[in-house]
């Protein structure tokens, strides 16, 4: 098992026929995703590495019936296509583009949750369930199959995480990058119950940094429901003050809100492993691999 | 991206919020050289427009009582430095003649993730301080993007905080107008402090406003980009976005600057140094998919940051290729590497082995690692260096 996608997941690619549309087209291909048609606006009835394109969502919705979308688009065109993927019916839309308008985001959240429609992303990576499927850009070759669940708002810290455990041999079962974004589609608590359902996680990390109160929501959700240990890092502590890294997302407000150490105390109330580095969430793991079998 | 007061204010005027008469005046300019000054009801508010709080105290806001203190003050503030800026503008208004006071804001909130109107009936001080003081006094309201805002939701705001009924259509009208400014300029903060009630029939008028924009967003608000580039910012800064690149000022000084393709790996180096007790001074953000010219670019501005001894690359390449790095690290080193400089590179990821080979065989000026800690170890091991 694994969660949000698996082997089965039928894959649309909006933007299929740009450059990164037909790079990763081809990388999700090759690593066993089952992208089933693409879409651009005036580009229908072509073909991307054997998958037929269409004009519409709504046309590629009809031929395939997917599971998944997930936008090739750049980030002025994020509204109008992931509008498009909700409207269409397609139950996980996952968009890549950083520097996406907050309101743009907001308007489609808000939109998302009114259809019942998971949106992730975006400045995300994507999710990946290694050795089954994959949805984004990331590097798959340092991924493998195994049983820790990631989340993460940040890419390169994900990478650094899994490239460490992968070599220790620990791999994951699903990784989601929830984005570096201000207005996530989706956050912390909305990927945890599906971490914790899965079977096949045995433990939870989860990737923050300072900014919002996704973090703090967690513990929360942990305290509660979560029985499965669960690792975390916030990174950031030492990031200049008021003013926004890459990740838009990544600031701590004038009244403290978003701040290291709030998270962190709240998480660690929560019973959650604290980690210093993403290197040190590796050697935490270590110590759990043999009692959980990772 | 955040706008100065006189920028605020004429958005406000754009929306027909109301504010008192007022007159922008730039560096190079004088009094005199506003058209109708003569028709400005005395006295007259001067206001340095710098990027910053606490102007009032550091002596730039001013009152003129007649003609001759306006030119003075005008005269005396335009080109000075405050709190750190240049003043290159000042904003004349009118005097209010104010009954009471208030809060108004609408933002972009975070935690609900839509946008939230903030009220207080005690307005005038700074909101941080009003909600550590009488945080009952404060309302916050979230504005449900598909729904907007309706009448009852100002007779909320105004029965909750206990005010009169009598102001319910014109607040309507302001609230309205400042959501429409809000969504219309792609605005992450509006916010107008005081919104006074003026005068024997008790108008509603802007005192001052705070207006901040997404930088994502401005491709779309034309008008912003432009005014962006002609605003007071760190040279390196603008430097590095003309190569598409993001520099963030981190400490005041420091000898180290590093360099990702990623903020949050960024952010983890800086974590890790800092636990070190040495100061970074900038990181610069590469993004995906830096080609070499585009790296060595990146690493020279990094190197010209003053104070700067080492600059740290950390780089786990995805769409960033190792060769690609190599090839613009190497070129770095040899064409802009200063006395006493050095360059410490981890690389992992897409073409590892290539981009290793290439930067193998350069003097001590460059050391390599194999991941980010003993990056950091490296510079420890040399401490006494910077």
């Amino acid at each position: 098992m694994s969660v949000l996608i698996n082997q089965e997941t039928k894959v649309i690619v909006q933007g299929i026929t740009g450059r990164e549309g037909q790079f990763h087209t081809e990388q999700m291909l090759a690593y066993g995703t089952k992208v089933v048609a693409g879409v651009t606006p005036g580009k229908g009835g072509q073909e991307v590495h054997g998958v037929p394109v269409f004009h519409t969502v709504r046309e590629a919705m009809e031929h395939t019936r997917a599971d998944a979308s997930v936008l090739f688009v750049p980030a002025r065109f994020v509204k109008n296509s992931a509008t498009e993927a909700i409207e269409a019916g397609v139950p996980l839309v996952v968009t890549i583009a950083e520097h996406v308008p907050v309101q743009d985001m907001m308007y489609c959240r808000r939109l998302a949750r009114d259809r019942g429609v998971q949106l992730v992303g975006p400045n995300s990576f994507g999710i990946i369930s290694p050795g089954k499927c994959k949805i984004g850009f990331m590097a798959h070759r340092i991924f493998s199959p195994g049983h820790v669940g990631i989340m993460s708002r940040s890419a390169t810290n994900c990478y650094e995480t899994v490239f460490m455990l992968t070599q220790k041999g620990i791999g994951q079962s699903t990784c989601v990058g929830v984005g570096g974004d201000m207005i996530p589609g989706s956050t912390f608590i909305d990927i945890l119950p599906e971490l914790n359902a899965d079977e096949n996680t045995k433990v939870i990390v989860l990737i923050g940094e300072i900014g919002g109160n996704e973090e703090e929501l967690a513990a929360e959700y942990i305290k509660r429901h979560v029985k499965k240990p669960v690792v975390a890092v916030i990174t950031g502590k030492n990031a200049p003050k008021g003013r926004s890294m890459g990740h838009a997302g990544a600031i701590v407000s004038a009244d403290g809100t978003g701040s290291a150490q709030k998270k962190e105390s709240a998480l660690r109330e929560a019973g959650v492993h604290i980690a210093e580095s993403t290197r040190h969430i590796a050697e935490i793991l270590l110590n759990l691999r043999e009692e959980y079998e990772l | 991206m955040k706008l100065l007061e006189y920028q605020a204010i004429s958005l406000f005027n754009q929306y027909q919020i109301p504010t008192m008469k007022s007159a922008v005046l730039s560096h190079g300019e004088c009094f005199d050289d506003i058209a109708g000054a003569e028709d400005f009801r005395f006295p007259l508010v001067v206001k340095a427009q710098i990027a910053s709080g606490g102007r009032g105290k550091a002596g730039g806001i001013r009152f003129a009582q007649t003609m001759k203190d306006a030119r003075k003050h005008c005269r005396d503030l335009l080109g000075r430095e405050l709190l750190g800026y240049t003043v290159y503008q000042v904003l004349l208004t009118e005097k209010a003649d104010v009954r009471s006071e208030w809060y108004l804001s609408i933002i972009l909130d975070r935690v609900d993730k839509c946008p939230m109107i903030i009220f207080s009936p005690e307005g005038g001080m700074d909101i941080e301080e009003l909600a550590r003081t009488q945080p009952q006094k404060i309302l916050r309201l979230p504005i449900d993007p598909f729904i907007g805002v309706q009448p009852y939701t100002v007779s909320y705001l105004l029965a909750k905080s206990g005010l009169s009924p009598f102001y319910q259509d014109e607040l309507y009208k302001v609230i309205c107008r400042l959501y429409q400014l809000f969504l219309q300029q792609d605005a992450l903060l509006t916010e107008i402090n005081p919104l006074a009630v003026c005068g024997d029939d008790e108008r509603i008028i802007a005192l001052d406003g705070k207006v901040e924009i997404d930088d994502s967003a401005l491709y779309r608000q034309k008008v912003w980009l432009q005014a962006r580039e002609v605003m007071p910012e760190e040279d390196f800064v603008k430097e590095a976005r003309a190569f598409n690149f993001l520099y963030i000022p981190v400490e005041k000084t420091g000898p180290v600057a590093v360099i990702s393709n990623g903020s949050g790996m960024l952010m983890s180096c800086i974590d890790l140094i800092a636990k070190e007790g040495i100061q970074v001074s900038a990181a610069l953000d590469l993004g995906g998919g830096a080609t070499a010219d585009r790296i060595s670019q990146g690493l020279r501005i990094m190197l010209s940051t003053p104070g700067v001894k080492v600059v740290l690359i950390n780089i786990f390449g995805g769409i960033t290729r190792c060769d690609e790095v190599a090839q613009g690290v190497r070129d770095a080193v040899e064409n802009y590497l200063g006395k006493g400089q050095f360059v410490i590179v981890r690389m992992e990821g897409t073409n590892k082995e290539k981009g290793v080979a290439m930067l193998e065989g350069m003097d001590n000026s460059l050391l390599m690692a194999e991941d980010i800690r003993q990056s950091v170890d490296l510079l420890v091991e040399r401490r006494d260096l910077l």
